[in-house]
């Protein structure tokens, strides 16, 4: 296949501490996630999902190894450079949706996009194509305080992608949610991704959630174990993950 | 005493934030203490006459205003010490604390900010007591000799009466603590859920206050007899509503609607600090209109107290226009009085006029002074000649009058169109009140009018004619020099001529230039206590924004873009008030401009131009200190 690879990553590691009691958290990943990339990174509390997620959104450095983003090294970008970077090729979801309570849903999606520049009218036209395609359109004027769960993080997801970043991390975006919400949130994602607006790299606990994604990898122990790939069915995707964490010792999700 | 061990933990540890409500609270103590220990040090007391009186009346009525500013201030002080302090120790209930508990932690720990503040303020205070006195008499202009002398009595007073406000508002927080839900205590990070507000109610807060508002102006400005008073009383209550209603009304409203216009929003940083004005406006035009309430306070006592020295000085130099007058029913005195006075002062002008001193009872006028004289047209023309007095007075007609009056230190009679003198049945159009002090002393004594050569000659039978002598000297200093010779005037002339012998150091309006000093501390205290209030505001919500730095920060934006855009909401935060004052000043300086006849239209622009500067100031401190508390950097 010929695609744009968004970010390569080579035998990144990562340990805490000072030298001789550093505890290794990851311990040389390698991975490339192109355009139509839909990732799922599933593994136990500890395995260094988190800090795998930190160092490609440029808020922690890596001990060793190199991040290529969209060709660009970010573990030797400066300060400048990667708050750039943050701002045109990344977009973030959060658990908690973190919206900012003292604006309106639309004022909230907009805001990267103003931040940056854009002139007003290209940023309300884009907000609408994003609101009508996550199911928002009713509810541009409200307040975050005004608006469900789920609606919030569907707001927080068109926030995300309103700068057309090159990739989206998002962290437990479903753990705030009912199993509704999540499922007609996963369903936006995945009809962004499908329609190759950016590559979404999604670190979860939840199988049903992981489902979604084209491909999962397991994290455990600061290495990647495995790597499942969605063949045509969701569901039989679903089982073959919840296998995979039962035979890798219990399901934990519970941990 | 774990209880105490614990409160003194959480007071060292946070001894920083706790640092501007201390230096605050310390101020107002310092500002309390030292007006205090005037009225006691007793510097005044060798002024003589009704000055000390006045003084220490003027330092009481201070010290009554700076009382009542102390309780709103450490209410203001404990109230925004308290919310913050609620959520901090809230986390408490956890550990199994009652309410009752942390009541008492949040006690002693005020307790301990409000011992600090006192100790310091009171230090503070006594140390400055001798440089504030040196100060003080130094703008007022008094020789006075002072001493280092702190007595017990102001520090007794000052302790008592901001312990008791003080215990109050520990006592009320203790009470609102333990009244408090768990959820209350707990819930930092509530979400808000009044972020906007309802524009039916903003509408109707909108339209009252531009009305009331724009009543409060009309009435500060409004010309008028002796309504006046009413007018003004009206005014202040006017604007004061009118500004509050502003901040709660007008303001947001006209924000939301910028917001609601999404192409102007969305420019850059706009989005962020508009919407976050929006949000603070909400919770803090409380404090913006108190503020601004208190700066138009301040200009005003600043405009009040140079009026005051410009009229001091003004009516000081009209009565020393001349040093000597008489006045006797006898013509040409001149001849005898001329030598007495130059054997020790020399004469640089003199002039005479005769005057024709009516009965009361024929006169009536508006406010019926009393002791009324008419004055022939061309001798006042002569005698203001030769004195090199300015005379631009058109020659009454025989229906008109010019009445030639004194200053006053103040007047609430600012309309003085179409006043008329009837003079035994005849009635005279006032044509002009000049304020040229063409009769010297007398002018302050005697009420007089002006009429045309012909007029005058008709009334003389009516009333006494005088003749009256005027005389400046080079010298005036030396006045008393020529007592001893004048004494013998009676004597040689055999006739009974009164004298009026002017003593420039004369001090019975000494008072006012005290007034003129402490109007200027108190615009600066004034002005101080605002920005500090502004400041102490800002610096809270400052740990209300951590979360939301941190999401943006997640979210990409640069430290610049944050520093940006809340230095455009802080600015709006301190230009608000600043501007409302601004403009409501003018008002009110106008108003007084016509009580007091002076023109203060500069010292307005001054006064504005130094609370833009203190508040431009506070403004670069409020700006580094929120990015670094919001952690925004």
């Amino acid at each position: 296949m010929n695609e744009k690879k968004v970010v390569e990553i080579k035998n990144l590691m990562k340990s805490y501490g000072t030298k001789g009691f550093s505890t290794k958290v990851l311990k040389g990943i390698d991975l490339e996630i192109c355009r139509n990339d839909f990732i799922a990174i599933m593994g136990p509390s500890g395995s260094g999902k988190t800090t795998l997620l930190n160092i490609l959104s440029t808020i922690d450095k890596p001990t060793q190894g190199t991040v290529l983003l969209d060709g660009k090294d970010i573990t030797r970008a400066s300060n400048k450079e990667l708050s750039k970077i943050r701002r045109d090729k990344i977009g973030f979801i959060f658990q908690d949706y973190n919206l900012l309570d003292t604006m309106t849903l639309q004022d909230n999606i907009v805001l990267p996009l103003s931040l940056n520049g854009v002139p007003g009218k290209t940023c309300i036209k884009k907000a609408d194509e994003l609101c009508a395609m996550f199911g928002l359109k009713e509810h541009v004027k409200k307040y975050p305080y005004q608006l469900s769960g789920g609606q919030k993080q569907r707001g927080a997801a068109c926030r995300a992608f309103i700068t057309d970043p090159e990739i989206i991390f998002a962290d437990e975006p479903t753990g705030a949610l009912d199993s509704k919400s999540g499922k007609d949130l996963l369903e936006c994602l995945k009809a962004a991704n499908d329609s190759g607006r950016a590559a979404i790299l999604m670190v979860t606990h939840d199988a049903f959630s992981a489902s979604y994604a084209k491909d999962v990898y397991i994290l455990s122990d600061g290495q990647m174990q495995c790597r499942l790939s969605k063949g045509s069915d969701r569901k039989e995707f679903y089982n073959r993950i919840v296998d995979m964490q039962s035979s890798m010792g219990g399901d934990f999700s519970c941990v | 005493m774990r209880m105490m061990k614990l409160a003194l933990m959480n007071f060292r540890s946070s001894f920083k934030n706790y640092l501007a409500v201390i230096l605050s609270l310390a101020f107002t103590i310092l500002v309390f203490l030292n007006f205090q220990n005037i009225v006691y040090s007793g510097i005044f007391d060798g002024l003589g006459g009704k000055n000390k009186e006045y003084i220490e009346i003027i330092i009481q009525v201070i010290s009554f205003v700076l009382g009542c500013f102390m309780f709103f201030f450490l209410w203001y002080a404990t109230n925004v010490f308290l919310t913050k302090r609620k959520k901090e120790i809230g986390i408490y209930i956890f550990m199994g604390l009652t309410n009752q508990k942390i009541g008492h932690l949040y006690m002693i720990e005020t307790v301990m900010i409000g011992i600090s503040a006192f100790l310091l303020g009171i230090g503070a205070g006594i140390l400055t007591t001798q440089l504030f006195q040196m100060i003080l008499l130094a703008i007022s202009d008094i020789t006075v000799e002072i001493s280092f002398t702190v007595t017990g009595k102001p520090i007794l007073i000052t302790a008592a009466v901001y312990l008791m406000m003080y215990m109050i508002f520990a006592v009320k927080g203790y009470v609102n603590i333990v009244r408090s839900s768990v959820l209350e205590m707990v819930s930092a990070s509530r979400q808000n859920e009044y972020v906007k507000q309802k524009s039916s109610v903003l509408i109707i807060k909108t339209i009252l206050g531009v009305v009331v508002l724009g009543f409060g102006y009309y009435f500060a400005v409004k010309e008028g007899g002796q309504e006046v008073m009413g007018n003004v009383m009206a005014a202040v209550v006017l604007v004061v509503a009118g500004v509050y209603l502003l901040f709660g009304g007008l303001i947001p409203f006209f924000f939301q609607n910028l917001a609601r216009r999404k192409l102007f929003l969305y420019k850059k940083e706009r989005t962020l600090w508009m919407n976050q004005v929006i949000f603070r406006m909400k919770k803090n035009y409380r404090t913006y209109a108190m503020t601004c309430v208190l700066m138009i306070c301040s200009v005003t006592a600043l405009a009040t107290g140079f009026a005051m020295k410009m009229r001091y000085d003004a009516i000081i130099h009209f009565r020393n226009t001349y040093t000597y007058q008489f006045m006797s029913s006898k013509e040409g005195l001149d001849g005898i009085i001329r030598p007495l006075i130059e054997k020790d002062n020399k004469i640089i002008y003199s002039g005479e006029i005769s005057m024709l001193m009516l009965d009361d009872s024929i006169v009536d006028t508006r406010f019926n002074y009393g002791g009324y004289c008419v004055l022939p047209y061309s001798q006042l023309k002569e005698l203001a000649e030769r004195v090199g007095l300015e005379f631009d007075i058109r020659e009454p007609e025989d229906d008109e009058i010019i009445k030639a009056s004194h200053l006053y230190m103040l007047s609430l009679i600012t309309d003085r169109s179409k006043e008329t003198v009837a003079i035994d049945g005849k009635t005279y159009r006032q044509i002009e009140d000049t304020n040229i002090p063409y009769m010297g002393y007398f002018q302050e004594m005697m009420s007089f009018y002006v009429v045309n050569d012909k007029e005058y000659e008709r009334l003389k039978p009516l009333g006494e004619e005088m003749r009256t002598y005027h005389y400046g000297i080079e010298d005036m200093y030396n006045f008393a020099a020529s007592r001893d010779e004048l004494d013998t005037l009676n004597d040689i002339t055999e006739e009974k001529i009164a004298r009026v012998i002017i003593d420039p150091n004369s001090s019975d309006l000494e008072w006012v230039k005290v007034l003129y000093t402490i109007c200027i501390f108190m615009f600066m205290v004034f002005i101080l206590a605002s920005g500090s209030i502004l400041f102490m505001k800002l610096y809270n919500d400052a740990f209300e924004e951590k979360e939301r730095i941190l999401v943006l920060r997640k979210l990409g934006v640069s430290g610049r873009t944050l520093k940006k855009s809340l230095s455009h909401e802080l600015k709006t935060a301190y230009a608000l008030p600043f501007l409302v004052m601004a403009v409501s000043s003018y008002f009110s300086v106008h108003a007084l401009e016509k009580m007091m006849y002076q023109n203060l239209f500069v010292l307005y622009l001054a006064s504005v131009g130094v609370i833009f500067a203190v508040f431009l100031l506070y403004y670069h401190c409020s700006v580094s200190v929120y990015v670094k508390n919001a952690k925004a950097e």
